[in-house]
């Protein structure tokens, strides 16, 4: 039974919502089971705020799981709370960039990437895509969507401003395709 | 009569609140009253997102207070009329709810289930589960629908209106803030598709005609004089409700036949529950699940049935056991030994429940 289980976290205001609705908006136009539960405070900005997700091939049963397949940790709010999805199954996956330390948690493999300073200095990106650059890095390291299914569903959440703005999908394809290659890189190592 | 928006069966990529309000509207539904809180709110937003295409109502009140009376106020005026609360705004509405118990009102509300007690969080809990079958100043006449994801959402909030229009009893769509806030694929479908009618409503005031000419004046009494003429009421609520229970109560068993340890959860942690017994059944350990669907009234026949059969029991719930107190009442006399997985106002995963039963094996429950 192929089921994946994402922990993606960070601090509220990062997009970590956005882009958890756009991967599993992908992965219901793809005819994949998906479910999707956010998770924050009371707080309208600020908190750590968390997105559990699913994609599987069968219906899914638990809506909140005990340990993640692939865990995104954004920041050191994030860390503190996320380690303990974590177990020795598990992808680590941090923003060396924005975190000043480093998970310790045991597990699989740990990723770092630096989606947020390569957001910031590209001047091609921005800071506003750096969310989309981590749903790359999701994308490659979860495996279990194509390229083309989440675009689909870019399409679909972000459409009228894509098509006020023809170089704002550029830009967010460029970010999606910046993350893949992170992973790729690493894993490559 | 309202619009219905959904007329052939669609597959839609919804969170729980959105579907709440698409039910309702399946459902008829004509009215909703309410107050904002979280976990709930976007019932209401859909709610009013659909208006104009439903050309339904809406009215947000000053409180819970007050959205549970005026919901009171729409169906007595003969609307198909509803509301949803979760948390601290399900305890103030009690007063309604209680009025409506004893007026034999079809008051029809989601709860949305959060952290308690007070404000505590605004994500989810199973700690609501005492108050929405016995809150209030009276013996709980009411009927609640326990759910676990979004087809349940869709098949009992139009089951609710039904059941309450029927029965004239309080009937409660009892969800949760990851219910609520969580995203899965749903088939909403028009109820007559499926063979179901909905009850036409009636105006209990001010109905049209005249009083003893065309019609029996109405006479819904909140207030009695009596000690014996109010037990004299309440001992035909309580006939009614019996009666009822027969008819309604439901439940669903999950690989329970030949199960030596059943768990007993509702909601969505019977969800977890099916997670975990497909991976215990995997070692080769003998596991069912038990889940009530009308958590009030419980189907108690094929609840001690099932917990005859088994060797010992499991309650799990993201709460102090509040169904488990239901539950053991019903079970009085049998043997069985069981355990407790519980968690207050925190989700129960697969692999919580699949260490607990494991731990049951090596260790069985004495009590």
């Amino acid at each position: 039974m192929a089921r994946t289980k994402i922990v993606l976290a960070g601090e509220g205001g990062q997009g970590v919502q956005s882009v958890a609705k756009i991967l599993v908006e992908a992965g219901y136009e793809a005819g994949k089971q998906v479910l999707y539960i956010p998770n924050f405070g009371v707080e309208q900005r600020g908190g750590v705020s968390i997105a559990f997700c699913q994609i599987a091939d069968e219906i899914i049963g638990e809506p909140r799981f005990a340990k993640g397949d692939i865990v995104i940790m954004l920041s050191d709010r994030a860390i503190d709370r996320c380690e303990t999805y974590v177990d020795e199954n598990a992808t680590v996956v941090y923003d060396s960039s924005v975190c000043t330390k480093k998970p310790t948690c045991k597990c699989k493999k740990l990723i770092a990437v630096d989606a947020n300073k390569i957001a910031n200095e590209d001047p091609s990106l921005g800071a506003r895509v750096f969310n989309i650059i981590i749903l790359g890095v999701l994308l490659a390291a979860t495996n279990v969507l194509a390229i083309d299914d989440i675009k689909n569903a870019m399409e679909l959440a972000l459409k009228k401003k894509f098509d006020a703005k023809p170089e704002l999908r550029t830009k967010n394809h460029k970010a999606l395709e910046v993350g893949m290659e992170l992973v790729k890189e690493k894993a490559s190592v | 009569m309202v619009n219905k928006l959904i007329k052939e069966d669609t597959k839609m990529f919804l969170t729980g609140n959105e579907v709440l309000a698409y039910a309702a509207n399946a459902a008829e539904a004509e009215f909703m009253y309410g107050y904002p809180i979280t976990p709930q709110n976007e019932i209401m937003h859909t709610w009013c997102k659909l208006l104009p295409k439903m050309e339904a109502g809406f009215l947000q009140t000053e409180d819970e207070i007050s959205a549970g009376f005026s919901t009171i106020g729409g169906i007595l005026a003969g609307k198909r009329a509803f509301t949803a609360t979760a948390g601290p705004g399900n305890v103030i509405m009690q007063d309604a709810q209680s009025m409506a118990e004893m007026m034999r009102i079809p008051f029809v509300c989601a709860v949305m289930q959060r952290g308690g007690p007070s404000t505590a969080t605004v994500i989810y809990a199973q700690q609501e589960t005492r108050l929405t079958c016995f809150g209030g100043n009276g013996e709980g006449f009411r009927v609640v629908y326990s759910t676990a994801g979004h087809q349940d959402l869709y098949d009992y909030m139009i089951k609710a209106f039904n059941t309450a229009w029927t029965y004239r009893f309080p009937t409660y769509v009892l969800a949760d803030g990851y219910q609520g806030k969580m995203r899965e694929p749903v088939m909403l479908y028009d109820p007559a598709s499926r063979g179901i009618k909905m009850v036409p409503t009636e105006k209990y005031l001010l109905a049209d005609g005249k009083i003893g000419v065309d019609r029996k004046s109405a006479h819904m009494r909140n207030t009695y004089n009596m000690e014996e003429e109010l037990m004299e009421v309440l001992e035909g609520y309580q006939k009614d409700y019996d009666k009822m229970a027969e008819e309604i109560a439901e439940y669903k068993e999950y690989k329970a036949d030949d199960a030596e340890i059943l768990i007993i959860a509702h909601g969505i942690v019977a969800r977890s529950a099916v997670t975990a017994i497909d991976q215990l059944r995997a070692k080769g350990i003998k596991v069912g699940l038990f889940r009530p669907i009308t958590i009030r009234p419980l189907a108690v026949k094929p609840l001690r049935e099932a917990v005859k059969r088994a060797k010992q029991v499991l309650f799990t719930e993201s709460a102090n056991g509040q169904l488990a107190q239901m539950v053991l009442e019903k079970l009085y006399g049998l043997q069985t030994p069981y355990s407790t997985l519980f968690k207050m106002g925190v989700g129960v995963t697969g692999d919580d429940i699949v260490n607990k039963v494991e731990a049951m094996v090596k260790e069985p429950a004495t009590v």
